[in-house]
């Protein structure tokens, strides 16, 4: 038992990494624009296609493709700002719609470009630290969690320490107050958007050679990061990390001792009672709910 | 890349189009000669099946293979209707596996393209287009003969019988090892998933295999697998089941299998692009994995029973368009289903419905890919409108899928049908208990 507990544990760490990259990344563009940007499980898939374009079509290295993958989709997400959530920027049911529409875009792109089968990923390691017989972590998932701590931890020294941070951290708390001290509104909606769509895609491309990769791989990923961005509180970057990993070692922990389909119903039970007990998230303030 | 990107461009186009005549079956017309067929003796198909979506691999390499079937016929003189030989084009419907879209594409084959028979997957999209059927009298096909019921008798299943076929997979492993005593099992909760879960207990019941757990149900939605996988080797099983699991699926719970150190026996359903898996896991790891699927360059296709024609040229013209490791469980099934469709509506004169089923079923035995076989199913569908007989066994040996015999579905249904009887209804899956 305390076997499959342990190898239960280290399934939940994983889940909870990239759970954590795509929520905190959606939070940071509701945090600052104010738009539920729907289309960001499609920017996981971009970075997931990312890798399959650049890594297993072209073989070019996997850490090259995973810098490619975040680069390209971050600027994707700047030409979605630009595009659609400025023009929309006082109408968030506008950068809603727009969102939707843009997700089938990039759904529809994609399977014209790559078709709409499973891509192969080839596997970057097949490495496994095996601590006993029934525990084993895979040297790829261990390099997935680690990709992930930094990642975040680089966005916290970012928020905290620079002066774009502050800016972003300022228009997300009162973007009328922080355009007032000469923020600019734009800028800091580019930095954004740019930030949160790379965290997607890098989180797409870290484990693109562990899932199936297909046009419509955002779906389910969306879906968790919503429960998680609600339930941590709407525009909470800490709240979205923590109910990442809380999600995560819940939603893992049911599907191993009961089962998946558990687990999601446990997930949407948990929704439902803070949103009953606590409208705005554990960790939201009311501005933003 | 570029002449990918450029042939699926052509692809999604011709899909998004609407309802236009697939390209390959227009271009292969195009080079025939034109005193082949009177330019109005066409009798188009309809294809309603998922062709983008998670489900489109049981969609979409069926049209492929179809384009095929099609080019071949045609070039080789049409399908002969009452003395005259008709050209045949398919029209395709991308259904997305969605119920409500599969109904407005029936309606639209049948009304706007005037299509005489319609190939679906069936599944969730059936209740669909169930309706259609029901109104129009339409001839329909699905995959899935747990899509059977007497309250539709235009809707055959004359090709697979799944989950049924999957019986002699099980039944295949017990004779050859009997030293495996152990199962567990994980399926996707969804209409595809829950018959064949009902399927494999009554195989490994009547195999004397005992199930560790419960089978362990899992959303469709889900994309990592780790969880399922822990829990299901926990006990350290002998054999691992895979039922019928979409593609999206079998790959990255093999890859899991594989990493968690699991070395024991695995049976699915399926295998769709398992050089993929092999590659992804390992050709020892692969050894001896059981699924019902066979490539069709196989020498066991060539013996004088099988009813598919020149199986080992198909799979070759197959592997040359569309790349060998895009080869999947319904390549070919769509084109099989057509030969029988071509044969009854040569043998009706017809190509009207209700005369090409009355042919088909005529007699009650039919010609089925794998040998000749029975029109059955009362039992369990209530209808006898599934074409039921031998099935394969397949293992992948060195990293390729090889025949290793054939199995007779009604003889195991003969010893153990009340077993399958039972457990179907324990998941509700008798054709009286769905809705």
């Amino acid at each position: 038992m305390i076997e499959l507990l342990a190898q239960t544990g280290l399934n939940a760490l994983y889940a909870a990494s990239y759970t954590a990259l795509v929520a905190v990344g959606l939070v940071l563009i509701f945090g600052v624009m104010g738009v539920i940007n729907f289309a960001h499980g499609e920017l996981f898939m971009l970075g997931a296609y990312a890798i399959v374009a650049v890594y297993a079509d072209w073989n070019l290295p996997y850490l090259v493709a995973v810098a490619v993958g975040m680069t390209f989709v971050g600027i994707v997400g700047l030409g979605m700002e630009r595009a659609f959530f400025r023009p929309l920027r006082d109408n968030p049911l506008g950068g809603l719609v727009a969102s939707i529409g843009f997700l089938m875009i990039l759904q529809a792109l994609v399977s014209m470009g790559f078709g709409v089968r499973m891509e192969h990923v080839p596997p970057v390691t097949q490495d496994v630290i095996v601590i006993t017989e029934r525990v084993r972590l895979p040297v790829f998932r261990l390099a997935v969690i680690l990709a992930a701590v930094v990642l975040l931890a680089c966005l916290w020294a970012f928020l905290k320490k620079t002066r774009f941070g502050w800016a972003l951290r300022a228009s997300a708390q009162d973007p009328e107050a922080a355009a007032l001290q000469g923020i600019s509104i734009n800028q800091t909606a580019r930095i954004a958007m740019f930030i949160g769509a790379a965290l997607a895609g890098v989180a797409g491309a870290l484990t693109a050679p562990l899932i199936s990769v297909n046009p419509h791989m955002g779906h389910s990923v969306i879906v968790t990061a919503f429960i998680v961005i609600i339930v941590g509180g709407i525009g909470s970057l800490e709240g979205a990390v923590i109910v990442a990993v809380a999600y995560a070692f819940v939603h893992t922990f049911v599907t191993t001792f009961f089962d998946g389909v558990i687990a999601d119903i446990v997930g949407l039970l948990l929704l439902l009672v803070v949103l009953i007990v606590k409208p705005t998230g554990l960790f939201g303030s009311t501005d933003r709910a | 890349m570029v002449a990918k990107m450029f042939k699926d461009v052509l692809t999604r186009r011709s899909l998004l189009g609407s309802g236009a005549a697939v390209a390959g079956s227009a271009a292969a017309a195009a080079i025939l000669p034109r005193t082949a067929f009177a330019q109005d003796k066409v009798v188009k198909i309809g294809f309603l099946a998922p062709l983008t979506g998670p489900v489109a691999a049981w969609g979409k390499p069926g049209l492929d293979g179809c384009l095929i079937w099609g080019e071949w016929i045609n070039a080789a003189g049409g399908i002969n209707i009452g003395g005259e030989a008709h050209s045949v084009e398919f029209v395709a419907y991308d259904n997305e596996y969605d119920p409500a879209k599969a109904r407005t594409g029936a309606t639209k084959l049948i009304r706007e393209d005037g299509v005489k028979f319609i190939m679906m997957l069936g599944g969730d999209t059936w209740p669909g287009a169930q309706p259609v059927a029901d109104r129009t009298g339409m001839l329909f096909s699905t995959l899935l003969p747990s899509d059977l019921s007497p309250d539709t008798t235009t809707l055959i299943a004359p090709c697979e019988v799944h989950p049924i076929y999957n019986v002699t997979g099980v039944e295949w492993l017990a004779d050859n090892m009997p030293e495996l005593k152990t199962a567990v099992m994980c399926a996707q909760d969804d209409a595809l998933g829950l018959p064949s879960v009902a399927t494999y207990l009554a195989a490994f019941e009547a195999a004397g295999i005992e199930m560790q757990d419960d089978p362990l149900l899992f959303d469709p939605a889900t994309t990592d697998f780790a969880p399922v996988v822990t829990r299901l080797i926990s006990g350290n099983p002998d054999i691992v089941c895979l039922d019928t699991c979409y593609a999206d699926y079998v790959h990255p719970i093999c890859e899991q299998l594989f990493q968690q150190g699991y070395g024991g026996q695995v049976i699915s359903c399926t295998a769709d692009f398992y050089q993929q898996i092999v590659a992804k896991t390992s050709e020892e790891f692969m050894e001896g994995f059981v699924f019902q699927f066979p490539d069709f360059d196989d020498p066991a296709l060539n013996d004088e029973s099988i009813n598919f024609q020149k199986p080992n040229e198909f799979y070759a013209e197959y592997a040359s368009r569309y790349g060998a490791d895009q080869w999947g469980a319904v390549s070919w099934e769509y084109a099989s289903i057509m030969d029988l469709w071509k044969a009854g509506a040569e043998k009706a004169g017809s190509a009207e419905p209700d005369a090409v089923l009355a042919a088909m079923k005529e007699g009650g035995t039919g010609l089925h890919a794998f040998g000749e076989a029975d029109w059955w199913g009362k039992d369990l569908f209530g209808i006898d409108n599934a074409l039921v007989g031998n099935w394969p066994i397949v293992v992948i040996e060195g990293g390729k899928a090889t025949i290793k015999e054939f199995r007779s579905i009604p003889e195991w249904y003969a010893k153990h049908g009340e077993l399958l009887k039972k457990h179907m209804s324990a998941y509700g899956q008798m054709w009286d208990q769905r809705t």
